[in-house]
């Protein structure tokens, strides 16, 4: 019976145990890997949103609702990139550990500059961030910041465990340092081209490579391609003669094709995030691949 | 002079006034912590084949009466949604919401109207509680069901499903209580749900005494009278995410129509609601969606009916077994950030009246049929072109009106909005 019993409690707490290391719920992919990085073998991550899809809507399935209420802990990207998705989750979920007023909450855009901050913010302007543009983890430099940030807050939630997280941290720091001088060598001949975007989620990694947005072919952020604008692109295009259309992987290129096929100028299809096209499938490959798509 | 005197303090006092000081140099300044305000306008344009003065007289047989245009009883004066041909103004919905603490946030939800302003939602909740445990108190709507927790400007047609709209009244079920939602630790959504409520619905659920006090009609019972259950799971698959519920509602029932120049008359007795819903998303990226959202209701109305004469005397007070269902089944095709477009089904599949034991004939046949596509400028402002049939109105002869119904709907928001759920 005694024997039983013991077997009993084994198998009920078993699995309690194999679970303890931290369940860290992450908006999107690369919040997930750069977290996997550091917390290695002590964390599992769970993502809420898909790396292919516009990061600005995501729908919030109740499934989505299941995994913040199982979450230890939850990170963000913020700057208001998760506004239109994530609060209905957290409201729902009812974890106190996915609080934003929680220690086991991260919001990442509290720890970089932000910049493209309007001066003004009213919704003639489209669908603007208040906050600044909240693209930030395209700039290589702000990975690493974003990696120390989850360092810190990894070793602040789980103190146990900091000579693990400091180590993966300086690991992933030599590596990324030396990542870096090869991405600016190859980017070093294209400084000062001229680019045009669906949207301006390049703005971080045009800004450490010297690239100069011109435009935008939706007119105002959030607001869907017009004749016009489409028109007024085409002279711009026409006049300052840019390289190339980065285009993100999640709107469709129908207006660029048009613009393509009138100007002459390439698209350029640039991964956003991790498993946005194919082989995308940690933090290097996004950079490898954004560092060598403008031939 | 001393006229001057006083002017040109004044003036130098406004003068001093007018040197305000920038926002984080103002010692007790608080206007860091406005809540997010909102107000979404919600307005129409109709056509419709049946003049204004008959259209709040037409009924739906056995079930419910006055769901169109407005009409008043006692010295309430109501108006639904889309009242007249013409021009109308819906409402106003003006939303505060904002943390109150770390433990607490609060929302307030005020429809402004014609008629005055309503506390549509005003509530507080909680997740301090933690095991996936969410608790409200207030007033708000319930989640019986799918689409009653959600409010009309996120509905997808201009008007309620006729089932709703029949048993439950244009507000659904919108009371004062507490709720208590918890969310299962499995790895698929599981969620299961209680409510306790005052129970003070229009068409199907109420405590209160009918007639005079000292001599009443039916004795009322304190409240809180009406108590609801469900539970809802989801699972995705792919792209595909499916969401079931059940729900129940169980209270008292008091539909008071003593103050009626036509037919007075009164119910009082006990209510059951039973729910079913189901929804399908299939999302084909990020912008373009089809969505198939049914919803089966069944009620169970058991009690008296009081015919009254003008002055509130009872003329007859025969038992009263009501057994009725409705479902409706729409599709939605979201087409990409401007375009979207649908089409719904309403039925009511079941109409049983017995009086004292015999069977009340009723009609069938009484269903509805909706069309409409919007147009979105941003995700701020939509306007929606729908057409409706409606076969299950009939009027005071007893006839069937086939109502033929345009609307062209414009919803504008401004201000900070909370995103909307599931």
């Amino acid at each position: 019976m005694k024997k039983l019993l013991t077997l009993l409690t084994l198998i009920t707490f078993l699995p309690l145990t194999l679970l303890a290391h931290l369940n860290i719920a992450v908006s999107y992919p690369y919040i997930g890997a750069l977290t996997k990085t550091i917390g290695g073998e002590h964390i599992t991550t769970t993502v809420l949103a898909k790396g292919n899809w516009d990061p600005h809507f995501i729908i919030p399935r109740p499934s989505l609702i299941t995994k913040v209420r199982n979450a230890d802990a939850l990170i963000m990207n913020g700057g208001q990139l998760e506004i239109g998705w994530l609060p209905p989750l957290i409201n729902r979920a009812g974890n106190p550990k996915t609080s934003p007023s929680s220690a086991t909450f991260l919001n990442l855009s509290h720890h970089v500059e932000l910049i493209n901050k309007p001066s003004e913010v009213d919704r003639k302007d489209g669908d603007i961030h208040p906050d600044g543009n909240p693209h930030f983890h395209l700039s290589p430099q702000n990975i690493l910041f974003l990696a120390q940030t989850i360092k810190k807050f990894l070793i602040s939630i789980d103190k146990e465990h900091y000579e693990v997280y400091e180590k993966n941290y300086a690991d992933f720091s030599k590596m990324w340092n030396q990542k870096m001088n090869e991405w600016s060598q190859k980017m070093s001949d294209k400084k000062g081209l001229k680019v045009i975007q669906f949207h301006d989620n390049l703005a971080y990694f045009n800004k450490a490579y010297g690239l100069i947005n011109i435009g935008t072919i939706e007119p105002l952020p959030g607001i869907p391609p017009s004749s016009r604008h489409t028109i007024e692109t085409i002279e711009l295009i026409k006049k300052e003669n840019p390289c190339c259309i980065l285009h993100d992987v999640y709107h469709s290129t129908k207006t660029a094709d048009f613009i393509s096929l009138k100007t002459g100028i390439k698209i350029v299809l640039m991964p956003h995030d991790l498993e946005a096209l194919e082989n995308i499938d940690d933090l290097g490959s996004l950079f490898d691949h954004l560092t060598s798509a403008i031939k | 002079m001393k006229k001057i005197l006083l002017s040109s303090v004044l003036c130098t006092a406004l003068v001093y006034g007018a040197d305000v000081l920038p926002v984080e140099k103002r010692t007790f300044d608080q206007s860091k912590f406005i809540p997010d305000i909102s107000l979404i306008l919600d307005a129409s344009y109709v056509d419709r084949n049946v003049k204004d003065d008959e259209v709040g007289h037409l009924e739906l047989p056995g079930v419910a009466h006055g769901l169109l245009g407005s009409h008043s009883h006692g010295d309430d004066n109501h108006a639904t949604y889309n009242a007249e041909n013409g021009f109308n103004i819906n409402y106003a919905e003006l939303v505060l919401s904002s943390s109150v603490d770390p433990f607490f946030t609060m929302d307030g939800v005020f429809h402004f109207s014609e008629n005055g302003v309503e506390i549509e939602e005003l509530f507080f909740t909680s997740n301090a509680l933690g095991y996936g445990t969410k608790i409200k108190g207030g007033k708000f709507n319930s989640n019986f069901g799918y689409l009653n927790e959600q409010h009309h400007h996120y509905w997808d047609f201009a008007d309620m499903p006729l089932v709703y709209e029949a048993f439950l009244g244009m507000h659904g079920i919108n009371e004062k209580g507490a709720q208590i939602q918890w969310t299962a630790p499995t790895p698929f959504y599981l969620m299961a749900g209680f409510e306790v409520l005052q129970g003070e619905n229009e068409q199907m659920f109420g405590n209160e005494t009918i007639g005079d006090v000292e001599d009443p009609i039916a004795a009322g019972k304190d409240g809180p009278t009406l108590y609801i259950g469900y539970i809802k799971a989801s699972h995705d698959i792919g792209n595909t995410t499916l969401l079931g519920g059940l729900s129940y509602a169980q209270g008292k029932s008091r539909i008071d129509h003593s103050g009626d120049e036509e037919n007075p008359h009164a119910f009082s007795g006990d209510a059951k609601l039973y729910g079913a819903d189901f929804v399908v998303l299939h999302a084909l990226d990020s912008y373009k969606s089809i969505k198939w959202q049914s919803e089966y209701l069944q009620r169970e109305l058991d009690g008296t009916q009081y015919a009254l004469d003008t002055d509130g005397t009872v003329l007859g007070s025969p038992s009263m077994l009501k057994e009725q269902s409705g479902l409706y089944s729409q599709l939605i095709y979201t087409h990409d950030k401007n375009w979207r477009m649908g089409a719904r089904y309403d039925t009511i599949l079941k109409n049983d009246v017995t009086k004292n034991g015999l069977d009340v004939e009723q009609h069938s046949g009484l269903d509805k049929y909706t069309a409409m596509v919007e147009y979105h400028t941003s995700e701020f402002a939509r306007f929606r072109l729908q057409y409706s049939r409606d076969n299950a109105m009939f009027n005071e002869d007893g006839q069937r009106e086939k109502i033929d119904t345009v609307i062209l709907q414009a919803n504008i928001s401004i201000g900070a909005h909370a995103a909307h759920s599931f």
